[in-house]
């Protein structure tokens, strides 16, 4: 494909990381400097000029490319890049946005352009899934988040149970999961029947939203899940976070100093309490108990004051602290110093992005373990050599079928249930075996 | 002299503008002396002298039409108190019980502030064109003089939302039902004349029908005013007394719809928004307030033995509902019942109506958003940080609206509290049997427009037992308590002259 990156910046280098190998990339920059840095490291065309100039576009060939990404910092400037794209070409157009507003005026298909990602909302997301389960190591979502899929690792002094140390075809699996596969050290289980979860493995875990909050209930010691979240910081993160973490119908309490924006924010969200004060202030925090919260989010804007304040927050009591951040590098800095996430939402957007620029046919597509799994999104053709068959007759491989979309919902299915053509299937399969599973669907 | 921050003669150009129509409206009385062959001469002379006065005013401040926001507040004073002026001229020259001028002047200023309060000893006395004026006059300032001069003159396309906000219930800005101003102050008194037709011929059709003997289009009309503009001015010595059960409960009906915001009542009975009331907060609040001050009153209606059967649980209902209200009808002489029923009474002389509707006092939703804060305040004793805003059915509240809200009590309560001993007072110059509850009463049911007060000026009695020192103090609080005291204060202050 080729594809024209708008924006050099963190979301479009990332972008640029992940889809020099496959694709045919031209970035454009204002900056000279940034594009001299990302040609030097990767193999892509430069152009310097505005994105949302109608002769840099043509000069970046807009014409023939398939594909435009807008990823500036600037909405109104993305968009018109879009706008642009539209009418100079027949490529698919994404737009990145940091307000809200353009996403659901998009998703009322009031904008002309074929995918929004908005940072904030991103960010959200992925942290109100985080959440949902503090104790997963990685989650993805799949089909408009009816699809989830969830790596835990089972502690090592967890009692046996219901499902933990029984044979899989006796212990107790939630409904609408499935286990995709069992890491035990360095060795990979095919989850077959005789096979059983043990303390001290990684697990792999394909299911509804709901049934994967079952499953994090299963492998966790503290059986209480984090129903009251405190988030430092009233910045667009922050309130996007809060409206999210409501929808869970978990209570939320917002930190921030500034006196206007916390009024604004009060007024705004019904559900949540603001305090207009500072999170650094030890006397604030013993007062109003944050030490109990279950979680604390830390949203606001320097990176050293979130690690301040969290190490703070965590010298009260806090038990589970997750921090935004704007520098790559502070990533593992946070986490180093102790923070138990670090988020950062830049990195966020560009996978958002990078999943939707892959393979038309192939929806999305996440790596897991490193590059040892994938998980496949594919539509599955009429010929099929699978079209028909119920699935306790499919063998059990390095793959598996976890979901299936059907119209528009998902179905996890079981033993009688079968493949038919034009169904979108949720796949988990070793690396190893991707153009396989892809050619016999 | 220093130069003045009001334009004086642009004030006095409007009220002139406002005289002119007034007398207009000294044509329905002298029709209906023509009719029923009463003297025409004093609404004739009194729509003469009023027009005579605006033409003049006008011919004085010739051009001066520009008013500001300044002169807002001038305007709704002087109106008040010149339009019942010269609505007193009919009082005053041909009605031997109001011949002395303050008497007259209070009972126009009661009639205008839709108080109901009188010092009239026989009303059944009164020749019938001269009872209808009365009950005009109620109806006419029942909705509001500025409210009806917004829709009419087209020269308040300019300035009228301020005029109009000095003027109209309740503490909160006034929301628009049209594009502009002066179109939603023409939908407010479509809506007040509509409501007005249909309680008319709710009334008359008892009469034609035999339902009520009493009744008849007279006095359908007579009463229909009185109840849309929580008047309390009846035709009768006896009040609703006179009438029979099922005409009180219509008015009661009636009573109850005019205590409900008229901006909200728009949305929904024209505009169809009946999802509206489901969630107004402050609808709810005086619907229990009704429900909560009948109830006690009627506990002790019953259990005192003062009225049995169905006419203790109307009377009970009816002169809760009609205090709290702030109408004034009566339907029996509570002054007759026992502490529980008085002390309720006088406690809902204090909470009044919705915001936006024709009833005066205090105001449920001030009394709303008084208990909104005093919860916020509590909360944030312990959580200091917390940013709270006060919201009113969903909709945040300004917090300048709020303070303004808190401002309101305590002058309110002083108001009342001075008007009370000012009464006390002069009862012992002039030798006056009042009793504390009744000086009470007195002041409280005029500074919230109510009317009927406790003792001598109970419900089917009179204040003519007040001299005419006590009588002036008690036009005072009617007047101010009709303009929610606030435009009347900032004209005291030396700032609002200045330029």
């Amino acid at each position: 494909m080729k594809i024209l990156i708008v924006g050099a910046g963190q979301v479009g280098s990332t972008i640029v990381e992940a889809l020099h190998d496959e694709h045919e990339l031209t970035v454009i920059d204002l900056d000279q400097a940034r594009l001299n840095a990302l040609g030097h490291r990767f193999d892509v065309l430069t152009t310097e000029g505005n994105g949302a100039s109608r002769r840099t576009l043509q000069d970046a060939g807009i014409a023939d490319a398939d594909l435009l990404i807008a990823c500036t910092s600037r909405d109104e400037a993305n968009l018109v890049s879009a706008m642009l794209a539209r009418a100079l070409s027949k490529a698919k157009t994404i737009v990145r946005t940091t307000n809200v507003e353009f996403l659901d005026v998009w998703r009322e298909r009031q904008l002309d352009v074929d995918f929004v990602v908005s940072s904030e909302v991103e960010t959200a997301t992925a942290i109100g899934r985080i959440i949902g389960m503090p104790n997963a190591k990685q989650t993805d979502v799949f089909a408009d988040g009816q699809v989830e899929i969830v790596e835990f690792d089972v502690p090592v002094d967890l009692a046996h149970g219901e499902t933990i140390g029984l044979p899989l075809r006796e212990a107790r699996i939630p409904g609408e999961s499935k286990v995709a596969s069992i890491i035990r050290g360095e060795q990979l289980l095919v989850p077959r029947g005789h096979e059983s979860i043990m303390p001290g493995d990684r697990v792999i875990v394909i299911g509804s939203p709901e049934a994967a909050r079952e499953w994090s209930g299963i492998v966790s010691q503290a059986a209480a899940p984090i129903d009251d979240v405190v988030i430092y910081g009233a910045e667009r993160t922050g309130v996007a976070l809060a409206r999210v973490l409501l929808d869970q119908g978990i209570r939320v309490r917002i930190i921030e100093p500034d006196t206007a924006r916390a009024r604004r924010v009060a007024e705004e969200l019904t559900g949540a309490r603001v305090f207009q004060a500072s999170g650094l202030d030890p006397d604030f925090i013993d007062r109003e108990r944050i030490g109990q919260t279950g979680a604390a989010v830390f949203a606001m804007r320097d990176d050293e004051i979130n690690l301040y304040a969290a190490t703070l927050a965590r010298i009260h009591g806090v038990r589970f602290t997750i921090a935004v951040v704007d520098e790559p590098a502070s990533v593992a800095v946070l986490e180093h110093a102790g923070v138990d996430v670090a988020v950062n939402p830049r990195s966020v957007t560009a996978e958002e992005i990078v999943r939707f620029a892959h393979d038309p046919r192939v929806r999305q597509m996440t790596m897991l373990e490193g590059d040892r799994y994938e998980v496949l999104d594919i539509t599955v053709r009429e010929d099929s050599e699978l079209v028909g068959k119920p699935f306790r007759e499919l063998p059990m491989t390095g793959s598996l079928i976890g979901a299936i979309v059907r119209n528009g919902s998902a179905v996890f299915p079981h033993g009688d249930d079968m493949l038919l053509a034009g169904d979108r299937a949720i796949i988990f399969t070793e690396s190893s075996r991707t153009a396989r599973v892809e050619r016999v669907l | 002299m220093t130069a003045l921050g009001v334009d004086v003669g642009a004030a006095l150009n409007l009220i002139g503008a406002l005289l002119r129509y007034l007398s207009l409206a000294f044509l329905v009385p002298a029709v209906l002396a023509l009719g029923y062959d009463e003297p025409v001469w004093p609404f004739a002379v009194s729509g003469v002298i009023t027009a005579a006065a605006g033409v003049g005013l006008g011919a004085m401040t010739h051009g001066r039409e520009r008013i500001g926001p300044r002169e807002g507040f001038l305007i709704v004073a002087l109106v008040w108190l010149l339009i019942p002026a010269f609505g007193a001229l009919p009082f005053l020259l041909d009605e031997p019980q109001l011949s002395n001028p303050m008497d007259a002047f209070f009972e126009a200023v009661s009639g205008f502030t839709a108080t109901g309060a009188t010092v009239l000893t026989d009303i059944d006395a009164l020749p019938k064109a001269m009872a209808m004026w009365r009950q005009l006059t109620h109806w006419l300032g029942g909705m509001g003089i500025i409210v009806l001069a917004v829709a009419v003159l087209p020269r308040l396309r300019i300035g009228g939302r301020q005029l109009l906000e000095s003027e109209l219930a309740g503490p909160q800005e006034v929301e628009r039902l049209g594009a502009t101003i002066r179109e939603t102050a023409r939908r407010l008194w479509v809506l007040y004349i509509g409501l007005t037709v249909v309680a008319i011929l709710a009334l008359a059709s008892l009469g034609w029908s035999g339902a009520d003997p009493a009744m008849n289009l007279y006095e359908g009309v007579a009463h229909a005013w009185s109840a849309l503009a929580l008047g309390g001015f009846s035709t009768k010595n006896l009040s609703l007394a006179a009438f029979q059960p099922i005409t009180q409960w219509v008015i009661l009906g009636f009573i109850v719809l005019a205590g409900i915001n008229f901006l909200r009542l728009y949305r929904v009975i024209v505009q169809r928004h009946a999802s509206l009331v489901a969630r107004d907060e402050e609808l709810r609040l005086y619907l229990t307030f009704l429900v909560v001050g009948s109830a006690l009153v009627l506990i002790e209606v019953l259990a005192g033995g003062f009225l049995s059967g169905a006419e203790a649980v109307r009377s009970s209902i009816f002169q809760a509902v009609s205090i709290m209200t702030t109408t004034g009808f009566a339907t029996s002489d509570y002054t007759r019942w026992g502490a529980l029923a008085l002390m309720t009474l006088l406690v809902l002389m204090f909470i009044g109506t919705s915001a936006g509707s024709t009833g005066g006092s205090i105001k449920v939703v001030r009394h709303l958003l008084v208990w909104k804060l005093i919860r916020r305040e509590l909360t944030q004793t312990v959580h200091r940080e917390e940013v709270l805003p006060i919201r009113l059915s969903g909709a945040v509240v300004d917090e300048r609206a709020l303070r303004s809200v808190v401002i309101f009590f305590p002058i309110y309560m002083g108001l009342f509290a001075l008007g009370a001993v000012l009464l006390a007072i002069d009862a012992r110059r002039s030798h006056l049997a009042l009793g504390a509850f009744d000086a009470i009463g007195a002041a409280a049911a005029c500074l919230g427009n109510i009317g009927p007060a406790f003792g001598f000026a109970g419900p089917f009695g009179s204040y003519e037992p007040f001299s005419d020192l006590s009588t002036g103090v008690l036009t005072g609080l009617m007047w101010l308590g009709r303009l929610e005291i606030i435009p009347v204060a900032v004209l005291l202050s030396r700032r609002y002259w200045r330029a």
